[in-house]
């Protein structure tokens, strides 16, 4: 050490100084900065919303009547009922879509990865609103494809599925949300050794018995992060409730919501109405750190391990089968009718010569004021949306594993707290607090990012979390034994290592961000337009070729955007571990 | 600091009106005035939930053409949207929105009582179409667009003989499984639509559309798509979307109800507040102008001008048998039948 000092003599506090800095402490700075931001980015915008919840509309004074007009009446109880129950479901549905093809992509030697991969990114990052839309048009009651399918290889009367009940809504929600468990669980399952499932092999486990016993409750964190995130990700959606809850007469929370906004105005009694799903959030995650708690599941120790692929023999094909069939109905088939009206001068005139046009794609991408312009906006905002929250994410998801300071649980809570605000409450909020003077962001991009960072925290901590419970600290505590200080063991020791799981969330908070619907709708100015609201928009004006022309550009800069990824990033972006 | 010449106000009576010539003189004089003084602000910004994004870009494109040296920034989305946020800049003391166009008049008899709009009677308003006239008694708002609810039907399905004549047709068990209709609590356009019916033919009609099982959509263009993809063969919708959809090629036509298509008008107004007086002026004036009526038509949109029009497709206004709940009847009747429509159709 010594001889590395510097060759002119330095001042002497200097020279006590540098020692010190590198032993030093820095996670009570660190958490003073890290409350400064989450006050910033999500206890204001909170406060405003639980202070408004017991505001006397038009009027001073506080009030307790919104909570009375919130709940009250059946109908908001029976939206609020059905929320859960649709989230619920949503999580198990995704749940079931999601494990095998993560252990088969993950643990097998399943041919077909890469597509998988592919088509599971393509899920992620179609627009749940866009993709509820191609549903309706293949499993309508009256006109949809497989249903006139039906009807004519049986001759049957009527078909056979039908998009518009409770199970279809919870369907085309969770063919568009499983991404989250696949991306989870797959990470989880390629690091556990297979040292342990030898292990129950010598014990004498057959195959299933290993995977069901050993291989998965290992990765139980990592599927219950999903669970949790899916569910909250269900309950906090606007766009596919609105298109296939309301024709089936299902009311949601936050359609709920929505016409709580519409005339007569009623801002104070949406604030009251979405504090239940604050509580459900906290309930989740209590529920998760009892579950969780007392149990250990490190699986990223400081020794080698191998890890082998499990020979399925033929088995490996019916699990390709299952994940085509998964691939094919969040993938493939809505986009195959989204095409066909992208490619149409009048959609409703069905496929023929004479119909095909490439006008609309002309539209889109050079008539169309923001539409071409939003695309790349949304991809920006969400980089950057990604960044800011993974860096805060990780360093307080560091904090609170390692307890470095007290009440780290606070903060924790503080990350998560927000995915439920749904998103035109948690936008309005953002919006009287950070675009009037003095922040002064009205009509700014970092407006959008800002929120969207809050947003989409709670993702970005429950996968960093996962990742740090991952990670046996003795091999920080080997750095710091031999003398490097907290920075030396998470720049050389924690990052590189998780370096993986980091590029993964990253994605992870990237994808949703690109796709972000309701909070956008309010934060946008014609400048900083994004292509979830344009979609919107194009739906809400009746004009459907439009609509499906821009989802096949989004879908082909996807295209591009992951063989541009795959190019610089290499295969991580696949979500894959080389 | 620059000149900032503000105009008085200058309310225009319904009499003196009726003297065209000398209106006209007087307007022309007072428009070179407003747009000097406008030029020095510069740009507008138009808070909007009028007509679809491309319509509304346009109208904010021949703003700037016509007056060179204002840029008119187009916000558009939807009503809730810019309701929500205009209350917030109110709230904030942000002056950003100079012009307010909602689709929605509650949102006009909610402000104007706050005081936030200025009561300006720009020179056109007594141009416009006599239904449109006067919806403000006070001079604070004033209609820039409007739209007819009708039944539409898709061609393909159904034989333009044998599709309803009249509102009281969607209730003939016939049409059960094959009706699409918006959500009063969602679209503006479904709400008023929904109070007329109820005035016109009492609760009673719902209950009956019940029986038909309708497919509710969000907005009122959701009838379109639904009627497009075959999912659905008649419903309320609207006459400039379907229009629109028709024009492209789509099998959709529009059926002007005998006992009445929906008349929807929708107001714009000036804020007090706006740091751009002048330009707000000249581009409300706009926005009742020839001008701006033909781009409306050119999107399929009624004029709300005489002499325009009709958009192609369309049967002249002046042809059309139309309904129309007063403004009292709307702000009252919407909250009312909102909650009716839940009861009956359970969301």
């Amino acid at each position: 050490m010594t001889d590395l000092l510097p060759l002119r003599a330095p001042a002497r506090a200097d020279a006590a100084l540098l020692p010190l800095l590198r032993r030093y402490e820095p996670a009570m700075l660190l958490w003073l900065a890290l409350i400064a931001v989450l006050l910033f980015l999500v206890v204001t915008p909170l406060f405003i919303l639980v202070r408004q919840s017991f505001e006397v509309p038009e009027g001073a004074g506080y009030t307790l009547a919104n909570y009375v007009a919130a709940f009250a009446d059946r109908l908001h109880l029976r939206a609020l009922g059905n929320s859960l129950l649709l989230g619920t479901g949503v999580a198990l549905l995704a749940a079931i879509f999601a494990v095998p093809m993560a252990w088969a992509v993950a643990r097998t030697d399943m041919p077909g990865k890469n597509l998988t991969r592919l088509l599971v990114l393509g899920a992620f990052v179609t627009p749940p609103y866009l993709g509820a839309i191609g549903w309706i048009l293949l499993a309508g009651p009256n006109a949809g494809w497989l249903n006139k399918l039906w009807m004519a290889a049986t001759g049957a009367k009527a078909g056979i599925v039908n998009i518009f009940t409770f199970p279809g809504l919870i369907f085309a929600i969770a063919a568009y949300s499983y991404p989250y468990i696949f991306v989870f669980t797959a990470a989880a399952l390629e690091l556990v050794s297979s040292e342990m499932e030898d292990a129950a092999h010598i014990l004498g486990a057959g195959g299933w018995r290993t995977t069901l016993k050993v291989t998965l409750p290992l990765v139980w964190p990592a599927i219950l992060g999903g669970l949790i995130i899916t569910f909250l990700e269900a309950i906090a959606l606007f766009g596919t409730p609105a298109i296939i809850g309301l024709p089936a007469h299902i009311n949601v929370v936050t359609t709920q919501l929505w016409q709580f906004f519409e005339f007569p105005v009623q801002a104070e009694v949406a604030a009251a109405y979405a504090m239940p799903l604050l509580a459900v959030t906290a309930l989740l995650f209590w529920v998760q750190r009892k579950n969780l708690g007392r149990k250990g599941y490190v699986s990223l120790t400081g020794k080698g391990g191998e890890r082998r692929l499990i020979q399925l023999g033929a088995w490996r094909w019916a699990l390709l089968g299952y994940t085509l069939v998964v691939g094919g109905i969040s993938v493939l088939l809505p986009f195959a009718v989204l095409l066909q009206a992208a490619f149409s001068r009048a959609w409703g005139r069905g496929m023929s010569l004479a119909n095909l046009t490439l006008r609309n794609f002309d539209y889109v991408l050079f008539v169309h004021n923001t539409a071409a312009q939003s695309i790349v906006h949304s991809f920006v905002y969400a980089a950057a949306t990604a960044s800011l929250a993974i860096l805060l994410a990780l360093a307080i998801a560091y904090i609170v594993s390692r307890r470095l300071v007290p009440m780290a649980r606070a903060l924790a809570f503080l990350c998560v707290a927000p995915f439920v605000i749904p998103g035109i409450v948690l936008a309005i909020g953002f919006y009287s607090a950070y675009a009037a003077p003095p922040i002064a962001l009205y009509g700014t991009a970092a407006l959008i990012i800002l929120a969207f960072t809050t947003r989409f925290l709670p993702i970005a901590y429950t996968s960093c979390e996962a990742a740090m419970r991952s990670l046996n600290p003795e091999m920080e505590d080997a750095a710091r034994m031999v003398g490097g200080g907290r920075f030396t063991a998470l720049s050389r020791i924690v990052v590189p290592l998780l370096r993986k799981s980091i590029v993964a969330a990253w994605i992870l908070v990237f994808i949703p961000a690109t796709r972000e619907l309701s909070a956008a709708i309010f934060l946008t100015a014609p400048n900083t337009q994004v292509m979830s609201v344009v979609l919107f928009d194009l739906s809400s004006e009746g004009n459907f070729e439009y609509l499906a022309a821009l989802g096949g550009v989004l879908l082909f800069a996807t295209v591009i955007l992951v063989a541009v990824s795959l190019k610089l990033v290499g295969r991580d972006f696949m979500l894959r571990r080389s | 600091m620059k000149r900032r010449s503000f105009l008085k106000a200058t309310p225009v009576a319904s009499a003196v009106a009726a003297l065209v010539p000398w209106a006209r003189r007087a307007s022309a004089a007072e428009e070179a005035e407003r747009y000097a003084a406008a030029k020095d602000e510069g740009q507008v910004t138009w808070y909007t939930a009028h007509f679809d994004t491309q319509t509304a870009e346009s109208i904010g494109n021949a703003f700037a053409t016509k007056y060179p040296g204002i840029r008119a920034n187009v916000v558009r989305t939807t009503a809730l949207v810019a309701f929500q946020r205009l209350s917030q800049d109110l709230k904030t003391g942000i002056a950003e929105c100079d012009v307010f166009s909602s689709t929605d008049l509650g949102h006009y008899v909610r402000l104007k009582p706050m005081g936030v709009f200025l009561r300006y009677a720009t020179p056109n308003a007594a141009e416009l179409l006599p239904q449109f006239k006067d919806i403000d008694p006070d001079g604070a708002y004033f209609v820039t667009s409007a739209g007819l609810i009708c039944i539409t039907y898709n061609k393909d399905k159904v034989k333009e003989t044998e599709a309803p004549k009249n509102w009281p047709d969607l209730l003939d068990p016939k049409w059960k499984n094959q009706i699409s209709v918006g959500h009063p609590g969602f679209s503006g356009y479904v709400g008023t639509w929904v109070v007329e019916m109820r005035n016109l033919y009492g609760w009673d009609y719902f209950e009956k559309l019940q029986a038909n099982e309708p497919q509710i959509g969000r907005s009122i263009n959701d009838t379109v798509t639904m009627l497009n993809s075959g999912e659905r063969s008649v419903a309320a919708g609207p006459e400039a979307t379907t229009l629109e959809s028709a024009a492209r090629g789509n099998p959709l036509g529009v059926i002007y109800p005998s006992d009445g298509a929906l008349l929807m008008v929708s107001p714009s107004a000036v804020m007090k507040n706006s740091r751009r007086l002048n330009a707000a002026m000249l581009f409300m004036n706009f926005l009742m102008s020839r001008d701006a009526s033909e781009i409306l038509v050119r999107n399929f949109s009624p004029a709300v001008v005489p002499g325009v029009g009709p958009a192609p497709g369309a049967k002249p206004l002046a042809e059309v048998k139309t309904i129309r709940p007063t403004a009292e009847e709307i702000t009252a009747g919407i909250p009312e039948v909102i909650k009716r429509w839940r009861d009956t159709f359970g969301a």
